[in-house]
Order: C-alpha cells, then sequence, then structure tokens
C-alpha cells in the first residue's frame, strides 16, 4: 500500500463531506476555466471579426460613435441619419481606397421573435467587401434583394424567389445569396441603396460609411480629417476593439473579484474538511506516531489528501467545463452586446495549465495548516483522547 | 539471557497547574530478551507512563534508560522515531486499528512509514498471529480477540526488540483472553521482550517478574504463584 492510496482510503471514509466539499472545487475551478477561455476567445474573435470587416474607419452620425457602432456591428435600427452630402466630402479625402455608405434599418417581426436587418447598398460595398462571393448576381433593378447566409436560411429562399414585405407591401426578387462569411454579413437583407432609403422614408440619408484606407498606418491621421467634417462622428476599428476590450476588461475585473471569492470559500472548505478529519483522527495519528511514523510522514499523508481533494475536485471542473463550453458559450452569447461569430470560448492549454497550477495552489495551501496541526500533535495526548 | 532494557531511576515529572505531578520516580527497572514483565497498580499509578517512557514516545525528566545498547534520553526527537520504529511494538487496550484499511494494509502500515515494502512478511506476521485468511476483512468485521491479533501483527511487522502492551486483554472477552496471552509467551520464544501494563491479576500473572506500581514507584514484586494467591 503506498502513502497516496492510504490518503484516498480515508477521504472515501466520509463520502457525504467529500463530495460536497469536491463539488465546491468542481465549481471554482470549473468557473475559472471557462472564464478564462472565454475571454480569451472572445478578444481573438473580436479582433478577427474586426479584421475581416477590411473596414478602418466608421463614420457615423454625431451622437455615441461606439453605440452606433455597436448597432451596427450587431444589426439594429439607428436612431440618427447623415446627408449623402458628406460623401462627397469624404471622396475628396487623400488615402482612402473605398468608402461605402450603407442604410441600416431593423424591422421587427414579433411574431418570429427576431429583428431583420435591412441594409441598403451599392457598388461601393461590393469592392469593400471585396471576398464576398455571391451566388447569382448583385442587384440590377431596384426591388432586387441578396440574402445573407443566414438570411436566406431562416427565409428558406433560393435565387429566383420572391421576398414580401407586408409591413410595406413590397415584394424583392432574391437575386443573390452571400455564401457564408462567418460574420454578422451572414445574416443582413440587402437592397439597393436608394430603394432602402425610399422605402424606409429616409431620403438622401444614409446610417454610416465603412472606410477601408490605403495604408492602414495612415487611419489615425485619416480619420482625424474626417473628424473636420460637420454631423461626422469617426470611429477607427482600432479605437473600437480597443474601447471593446476596456469594456470587458472592467467586466472581467469583476467577475474575476466574484470567482476569487469562490475560490477562497472553496479553500476555506477544503482546509475545513480536512481539519475535522484531522481532529477526528486524533487517536489515528498518535497510533501511526507509536507504530513507527515520523512527524514528516502525517504531514505528507494529510497534505496528500488534501492535494488529492483538490485535483479530483480540480479535472472534473476542467472536464465539466470542457464537456459544457458549448452551452456555455450559447449563454453567454446572448448577454454580450457584440457576439463575434465563431467560438468565442478558446480551450488553450495555458488555460489548462494555469488551473491545474491553481488547484495544486489550492490544495497545497488548504492542507498546510491541518497537516502541521497533525503533525506536531502530541502522540502521548492524542493516545490518551478518548 | 542478554538485558535488552536497562532504566536508571527514571523520573517523569509534569507540571499541573501549580502542582507537580510526579508520574514516575526513580524507577530501576532491568528487562532481558525473551522476558514478559507485568506491570500491575491502580489507574494513575504510573503504568502508562512507563510504557511512554519505554516507548520513546516521551523524555524522562531525569535519569537514563538504556535499550538494545543504546542510551534513548540522549536522543534526539527524529533520532527516537527512527529508534522507535525499528525497535518498539505498541498494543493497546482498544486496539486502535485504522478502519479505513483492511487487516493486511492495518499489519503493512509501519511498513510503509519505513518504507521497507514487504508483502511476503506481513503475511508470515498474520500466520503466526493465527489470522491467515482475513487479510481482506475490514476491522469492523472482526471480533475482539482477532482485533487484538491484527494489533499484535501491526506491533510485530518491523521486528521489534520489545513489545508493549497497555491492557491488551482489556476489552476482549474472558475466553478470548487466554489465547492472546498465549501468544505472548509463544512470542518469548523468539527472543521479544514483552511489558504488559494490566490492571487484570489473571493476565499479570503471564508475567515471569510483577512488579507493583504506585504514585509512579515500585512498591512491591510478585511471583505468578503469589500473584494468584492475592487474587484470592
Amino acid at each position: 500500500m503506498k502513502l497516496g492510496v492510504f490518503a484516498i482510503k480515508n477521504l472515501a471514509q466520509h463520502k457525504v463531506r467529500t463530495i460536497l466539499t469536491l463539488l465546491s472545487i468542481v465549481a471554482a475551478v470549473a468557473v475559472l476555466f471557462t472564464l478564462l477561455s472565454f475571454n480569451q476567445g472572445y478578444e481573438a474573435a473580436l479582433k478577427d471579426q474586426l479584421q475581416q470587416m477590411g473596414v478602418h474607419i466608421m463614420a457615423v452620425p454625431m451622437g455615441c460613435p461606439f453605440e452606433s457602432a455597436t448597432l451596427i456591428l450587431k444589426g439594429g435600427k439607428i436612431p440618427a441619419y447623415l446627408d449623402m452630402s458628406v460623401m462627397e466630402q469624404i471622396d475628396q479625402i487623400d488615402g482612402i481606397q473605398i468608402a461605402a455608405p450603407s442604410l441600416m434599418h431593423g424591422l421587427i417581426r414579433p411574431e418570429e421573435g427576431r429583428t431583420d436587418i435591412f441594409l441598403g447598398i451599392d457598388e461601393r460595398m461590393l469592392t469593400l467587401k471585396n471576398w464576398w462571393k455571391i451566388k447569382g448576381s448583385f442587384f440590377k433593378k431596384n426591388n432586387d434583394i441578396i440574402l445573407g447566409y443566414n438570411a436566406a436560411l431562416v427565409e428558406l429562399a433560393e435565387v429566383g424567389d420572391q421576398i414580401y414585405l407586408p409591413e410595406y407591401d413590397k415584394t424583392f426578387n432574391v437575386v443573390g445569396i452571400l455564401e457564408s462569411t462567418g460574420t454578422q454579413d451572414d445574416g443582413f437583407f440587402y437592397i439597393p441603396l436608394a430603394t432602402a432609403q425610399a422605402l424606409f422614408g429616409q431620403e438622401h440619408k444614409i446610417t454610416h460609411i465603412q472606410i477601408r484606407v490605403k495604408d492602414p498606418a495612415q487611419a489615425d491621421a485619416i480619420a482625424g480629417q474626417l473628424q473636420n467634417i460637420d454631423g461626422l462622428s469617426v470611429l477607427t476599428t482600432a479605437e473600437l476593439m480597443g474601447t471593446m476590450l476596456s469594456l470587458m476588461g472592467s467586466a472581467k475585473t469583476l467577475i474575476f473579484s466574484i470567482v476569487l471569492i469562490a475560490i477562497v470559500i472553496s479553500t476555506l472548505g477544503v482546509l475545513n474538511t480536512v481539519l475535522m478529519s484531522v481532529f477526528e483522527r486524533t487517536r489515528e495519528i498518535g497510533i501511526m506516531r507509536a507504530t513507527g511514523a515520523a512527524k514528516r510522514h502525517i504531514f505528507a499523508l494529510i497534505w496528500l489528501e488534501t492535494l488529492s481533494l483538490s485535483l479530483i475536485g480540480g479535472t472534473l471542473g476542467i472536464v465539466i467545463a470542457l464537456i459544457g463550453a458549448g452551452q456555455i458559450e450559447t449563454v453567454i452569447k446572448r448577454f454580450l452586446p457584440i457576439a463575434p461569430q465563431g467560438s468565442i470560448v478558446s480551450l488553450d492549454p495555458g488555460n489548462l495549465l494555469l488551473c491545474l497550477a491553481f488547484i495544486l495552489g489550492i490544495g497545497v495551501f488548504a492542507g498546510l495548516y491541518p497537516a502541521y496541526k497533525a503533525a506536531t500533535a502530541n502522540p502521548i495526548q492524542t493516545l490518551r483522547k478518548e | 539471557m542478554s538485558v535488552i532494557l536497562q532504566a536508571e531511576k527514571l523520573c517523569r515529572y509534569y507540571r499541573r497547574g501549580s502542582e507537580t505531578v510526579k508520574a514516575l520516580q526513580e524507577l530501576d527497572l532491568t528487562l532481558h530478551k525473551g522476558q514478559i514483565i507485568s506491570i500491575v497498580g491502580r489507574s494513575g499509578s504510573g503504568k502508562t507512563t512507563l510504557l511512554n517512557q519505554v516507548g520513546c514516545l516521551d523524555t524522562p525528566t531525569s535519569g537514563r534508560l538504556i535499550i538494545a545498547g543504546t542510551d534513548v534520553t540522549a536522543l534526539k526527537e527524529k533520532e527516537l522515531e527512527h529508534f522507535r520504529r525499528n525497535h518498539i511494538g505498541f498494543i493497546f487496550q482498544l486496539f486502535y486499528l485504522i478502519p479505513t484499511i483492511n487487516v493486511l494494509e492495518n499489519v503493512e502500515l509501519p511498513l510503509v512509514f519505513a518504507r521497507r515494502h514487504n508483502r511476503q512478511k506481513v503475511l508470515e506476521v498474520l500466520e503466526l498471529v493465527g489470522l491467515a485468511g482475513k487479510e481482506k476483512l475490514l476491522p469492523k468485521q472482526l471480533s475482539g480477540g482477532d482485533m487484538q491479533r491484527v494489533a499484535i501483527a501491526r506491533a510485530l511487522i518491523n521486528n521489534p526488540k520489545i513489545l508493549l502492551a497497555d491492557e491488551p486483554t482489556g476489552r476482549l472477552e474472558k475466553e478470548e483472553k487466554a489465547p492472546i496471552m498465549d501468544l505472548f509467551q509463544q512470542l518469548t520464544k523468539e527472543g521479544l521482550a514483552i511489558i504488559i501494563a494490566t490492571h487484570d491479576l489473571a493476565q499479570a500473572r503471564y508475567g515471569e517478574r510483577i512488579l507493583e506500581l504506585k504514585d509512579g514507584r515500585i512498591i512491591a514484586e510478585h511471583s505468578p504463584e503469589t500473584i494468584v494467591r492475592l487474587r484470592g
């Protein structure tokens, strides 16, 4: 028999107590691992998403640029508009490769429990998003519509089908369907810009302009020039990402503080369990001392019990987090202001190692005092104890 | 026969509040290999204190204690732990087996601490104490007599020179007592020296010498024959 086996058998003696303690470790480690994975995954996915947009600057109506930018990314009804005339001023600025105006409008469909995002665009969008692959063709007529990949799935529509908007008594012909881009673009309904302006009563208006510059290093300088245009609020994607990550950072600090408390509680739980077991086994420990155990043996035994508890609980926590990553991701996405397409939970080996180190930390720390207490108990007094 | 234990003017005093308790007072004792000595006396007479001294669980206030040629009063704590592991076996009235592990593992435990894994030796000792075939049972599945046999096997596994038994038959049924004492006698034939502390004069008669303790002093020495008469 090895000392480790003996330690496990001791833990098995009080099954309910051991299981309850294990559960607290499982919960703390599962939450920690999930948060670490989510944090890393979300940052990476957000960067990918913004880079895939191929857009360096976003121009929106004066107001809170972050709110508008968020709505543009997520899709929604923008509460303010720009006049199309700003496009002439923008086109005069050097260094801009392409500036694509859009009019975004959200059509709420309460009976289906969703909001359909209509985006009025023109050929400039096609130049901006030159990676788009359209099954079918771009608009030729005013009542043509192109569906994003997911929008087509929702509408069960094919090229050649018609889509009727009862709110506006308007029928569109589906002329193209976007191949999956893995971005928000997949969920939109694209119609000609002029049609959108007429249909939604915003003649000559747009909600935003997406701009790609020739040299990304010049994005800030160009944004500065754009800022001088009346009524225009400008945001670079780098700024947008920085702000989002900074907002995330605040939320992260709060969440990690809560996790830290959970961890402290589970550490105290482990300490309490092992300490109780030490008190209950005072005489047993005395016997072990009398039958040849040195102080270090008793210390090692109690410490092994704590480490076993932590390692078993921690490993279970990580396994549960790994298995539940998909479900956790679905839940988290619902509450995020911007949920990038693709996975936002990154199962990174580094996080795994960090969690394992953390589990060992719990075991080592929580085991120190009970192990010391047991090892230094006077064998004569422990044997006398009834 | 050669001397295995020599106690010279052994004293153990300790403080209880403002009072000094003299648990052992200038006690002299000699124990030979293969000899059983019984220590009798009322509760508080110093029996267990003496066993703790001889068992190297405690250090004397003064005096000398030489076991197997080593003056254990001069040893440091770690040396005492090592000495105890290799020279002393303990048996207690309440057996004190570890409930979570089986018979075999209970007996094996001192070897685990000594890092001397020897499954064959464990089986041999179990056979010696009459527990062959009961290796996989848990302590709660054993009778009192068998539990004490496990405790004896555990005490013997490290080949001790001295076996210390504190009321070894105190919790056993009447019919279980004699076989345990017979086992002790059998073990002395291998050269093992045994000190038995007991209230039970019937068990004390198994000792070659029977020392009566009172207030930490030996006040009388009886032979097995005289102790039988004392019992009436």
